[in-house]
């Protein structure tokens, strides 16, 4: 585990609780700080068993594998104290409040320094923590629309990608944020307070988009399965769907499908111009649009990829969890432990350090599960004391 | 100036954007990133191209034809001189060089390998060609990022390009980690697929959980109880606004900024979860009123309120952006033979601006030019003497 004896305090909610997971997935020490009762996102779903329960929840589970978790009341005087005395054992924070909000109670970065100068607290928000739209509310429909994403995906109407993309981009910037913030810290003694908006964070994973409207004055528009530089395009087959290339190795693809008498007009050798090609780009997609659906998925995507064709097949999530590939590297983990627990498989980190996969994934904590553990352990707290904090709602 | 990664050097055999993308963020940060290019594969045309400069920016170009059977030789020496290797080809091509992990160890027994493929190193695909939009169809970002299950649109740009190349950065920057506590080298086999896959990761414990199988929502919110939840038309030409409504309060402002219409009172449309069961009526006027109405002044109206609500910013909007330009988001470097170019500042944002912060005194530089290090690396980093650096010119190794 590489990030072994690495400290982390998690104060998010669902806009950044990926980035400490990512964090834990390398083996750091991850507390989940939640406020009494839970999370408000354990009432996301979708969830175990299809029953909205606060323990149930498939998507906390996902972006908390591998934490502890404890509860705190932090606005109470109270647990402030106790906010602090955790805040001296940590070497890292992440929070996604509004900005100014941990400034209202006094934990703010200069107030966190004084107890531990070497902090390093990463906020992640909507805007980030200053500027005109600091305060505008967001969630992932609004980072999605205001960073760009939404203006060119989509057909006629704009589009937002499936799920909380801009949540898992932004926390994949602040786990990065935070291993460069380390490694300053060593340099420089001091602690860091990083700032990471989701608008941002959106606006910079647009691959072509700003670079063709700095450079080419363009302004990309949606096109519905049709990739932006005409390269993909999405067809029916006989049973589902696949993504093919217009363009890749014309002749080979040209000879494909004359070889089964399908391939029209585009025989002809003016198409093997690509800029004709590319003119004539509403007729290829018609010609090969008959041609695909005499195929099944699985002929053009074995055959397309013995071809060295980049085709795909369009898969949805129950062809996903069957996919040859990702269970012969072991993606899908066993969770454990599987104590007060039903949920078994989980998806597990996209890479594997020295070819060894991680052996399994542990499980999110229920709400304050740590509690009597790790106060005891980390603080000195008593079973009376904690008793105590949990009938003043503290814990 | 030193920089956060000032003395960490990167041996670059990235191309197009995923590995481009995780090397740019290390040369953001001040590593040193030595891209090894070949006149062979990019002909003339990159040094000049927008997509080229933007993601290989801060990065020095060396030349090295890697298909010469003396020029691995020389890749080795500089892997020797190198903390981190990074390289997103196919599996085959850096073991068919004698690059593997194993042999880049033996000259260098602490070094840190990523290889970012498609389908990662192992498995029945391995060799299977991807590009962004092949593991976003793969991985089922495709097919659930559309507005109707038979119609499946996918996100139109490499979007899993970018999640792959900071996966990669996150893990080089943990391995740095690791070595300097422990002095061990790692090898990182970073999958582009499994990356997609974890994207939509609670759809997929929807599947091994329940055995049910989420469908595409359009704009509707997947995880979370909202409505109005959507896109809605505005005034102008390919004018828009979203609209996420949460709760019953949030309901309630809309309702008054709208200026209490009688259809919003609707039974069908009083509670949130009558809202979700009726969501597409419920667009549908909504729509009618957002059509009435300026995108930009409508969202202020309606953030003013308390509503999340937003403008679909195209590429023009977002350099134009009043938010963005106050946070110096855009940047400008000199590229010798683009001129001044315009690009994207890193969301990584420090708030304790010091000598170390790399952009505290705009220090960017543009990308390099072909083989624009190659005496810089040949002769002042590897030592090689004039002469020899010449012979492998003419011999076209450096080249």
């Amino acid at each position: 585990m590489l990030l072994i004896g690495l400290r982390v305090l998690d104060l998010t909610d669902q806009k950044a609780a990926f980035c400490s997971k990512l964090l834990a997935d390398m083996g750091a020490f991850v507390i989940k700080v939640e406020s009494p009762g839970g999370d408000a996102s354990r009432n996301a779903g979708p969830f175990m068993g299809n029953e909205l329960h606060p323990e149930k929840s498939l998507s906390l589970f996902y972006n908390n594998t591998g934490k502890k978790g404890i509860t705190l009341n932090i606005e109470h005087k109270e647990g402030k104290k106790i906010f602090l005395a955790l805040v001296k054992k940590n070497d890292v924070i992440v929070e996604s409040f509004s900005p100014g909000y941990l400034d209202k109670l006094g934990l703010g970065f200069e107030s966190l320094k004084r107890i531990n100068p070497k902090i390093i607290l990463a906020s992640v928000t909507g805007f980030g923590q200053t500027g005109p739209k600091k305060d505008y509310k967001s969630c992932d429909l609004v980072a999605s629309a205001f960073g760009g994403q939404m203006s060119v995906t989509g057909s006629l109407k704009p589009l937002k990608h499936y799920g909380e993309q801009s949540y898992l981009t932004a926390s994949l910037f602040a786990a990065t944020g935070i291993l460069l913030a380390l490694r300053k810290q060593r340099m420089t003694r001091k602690g860091e307070h990083l700032d990471i908006s989701i608008q941002e964070a959106v606006a910079s994973t647009l691959e072509h988009v700003m670079v063709r409207y700095f450079y080419e004055n363009i302004i990309q528009k949606r096109q519905g399965s049709l990739h932006w530089n005409n390269l993909f395009h999405i067809f029916q087959c006989r049973d589902g769907f696949i993504q093919i290339t217009l363009f890749d190795k014309w002749e080979t693809f040209v000879e494909w499908m004359d070889s089964e008498g399908m391939a029209a007009d585009l025989v002809n050798e003016k198409y093997l111009d690509e800029t004709y090609r590319r003119s004539r780009l509403d007729h290829i997609i018609k010609i090969i649009k008959t041609w695909t659906k005499t195929h099944t998925v699985k002929e053009l995507f074995k055959l397309g990829q013995l071809m060295q064709f980049p085709w795909a097949r369009v898969d949805s999530p129950k062809k996903i969890v069957k996919s040859p590939q990702l269970k012969a590297r072991g993606f899908f983990k066993d969770v454990c432990p599987a104590k007060n627990n039903t949920i078994k498989k989980c998806p597990g980190p996209p890479y594997q350090f020295d070819s060894k996969p991680n052996q399994y994934v542990a499980r999110a904590p229920l709400t304050g599960e740590d509690n009597l553990n790790l106060y005891g352990k980390e603080l000195g707290f008593s079973k009376e004391k904690l008793e105590e904090l949990y009938s003043m709602g503290i814990i | 100036m030193k920089n956060i990664l000032s003395g960490i050097r990167v041996l670059d055999f990235t191309r197009v954007l995923s590995g481009p993308y995780a090397t740019r963020v290390l040369a953001d940060f001040g590593a040193e990133v030595i891209k090894v290019q070949s006149k062979k594969i990019e002909g003339t045309g990159p040094d000049a191209g927008g997509y080229f400069d933007t993601w290989n920016r801060n990065k020095r170009s060396i030349t090295l034809n890697m298909s010469h059977s003396e020029a691995k030789k020389i890749a080795l020496s500089l892997v020797a001189i190198c903390d981190v290797v990074i390289e997103n080809f196919s599996p085959r091509v850096m073991s068919n060089w004698g690059m593997d992990f194993p042999k880049l160890k033996k000259v260098r027994p602490d070094i840190i390998m990523l290889s970012m493929s498609g389908m990662g190193q192992k498995g029945p695909w391995k060799d299977h060609v991807a590009f962004g939009p092949t593991v976003q169809s793969l991985g089922g970002l495709t097919y659930l990022s559309s507005f109707e299950k038979d119609a499946p649109l996918g996100p139109g740009y490499a979007l899993a390009d970018h999640i792959s190349g900071l996966y990669g950065t996150f893990a080089v920057l943990a391995a740095l980690e690791n070595r300097d506590r422990t002095g061990q080298g790692s090898y990182i086999d970073l999958s582009q697929y499994e990356v997609v896959a974890g994207m939509i990761g609670p759809a997929l414990m929807d599947v091994l959980a329940n055995g049910k199988e989420a469908i595409p929502q359009g704009n509707q919110a997947d995880y979370e109880m909202a409505a109005p939840h959507g896109c809605y038309q505005c005034l102008g030409d390919d004018r828009w606004c979203v609209i996420g409504v949460f709760n019953e309060t949030e309901w309630h402002a809309l309702i008054k900024v709208m200026g209490d219409p009688g259809w919003a009172y609707e039974k069908r449309f009083s509670t949130l979860i009558a809202r979700k069961t009726h969501f597409k009526p419920l667009d549908e006027k909504l729509n009618l009123w957002t059509l009435k109405h300026d995108a930009q002044k409508l969202v202020e109206l309606l953030q003013e309120a308390g509503i999340q609500a937003g403008v679909v910013q195209n590429a023009k909007d977002l350099a134009n952006d009043p938010h963005l330009l106050d946070q110096n988001y855009f940047i400008q470097t000199q590229h010798p033979l683009l001129g001044k170019t315009i690009s994207d500042r890193s969301p990584i944002r420090f708030m304790q601006n010091s000598s170390t912060d790399p952009y505290s005194d705009v220090d960017l530089k543009s990308s390099p030019l072909l083989g624009e290090a190659n005496k810089y690396v040949y002769m002042d980093l590897l030592g090689l003497t004039e002469t020899e650096y010449k012979s492998y010119i003419q011999k076209g190794i450096i080249a």
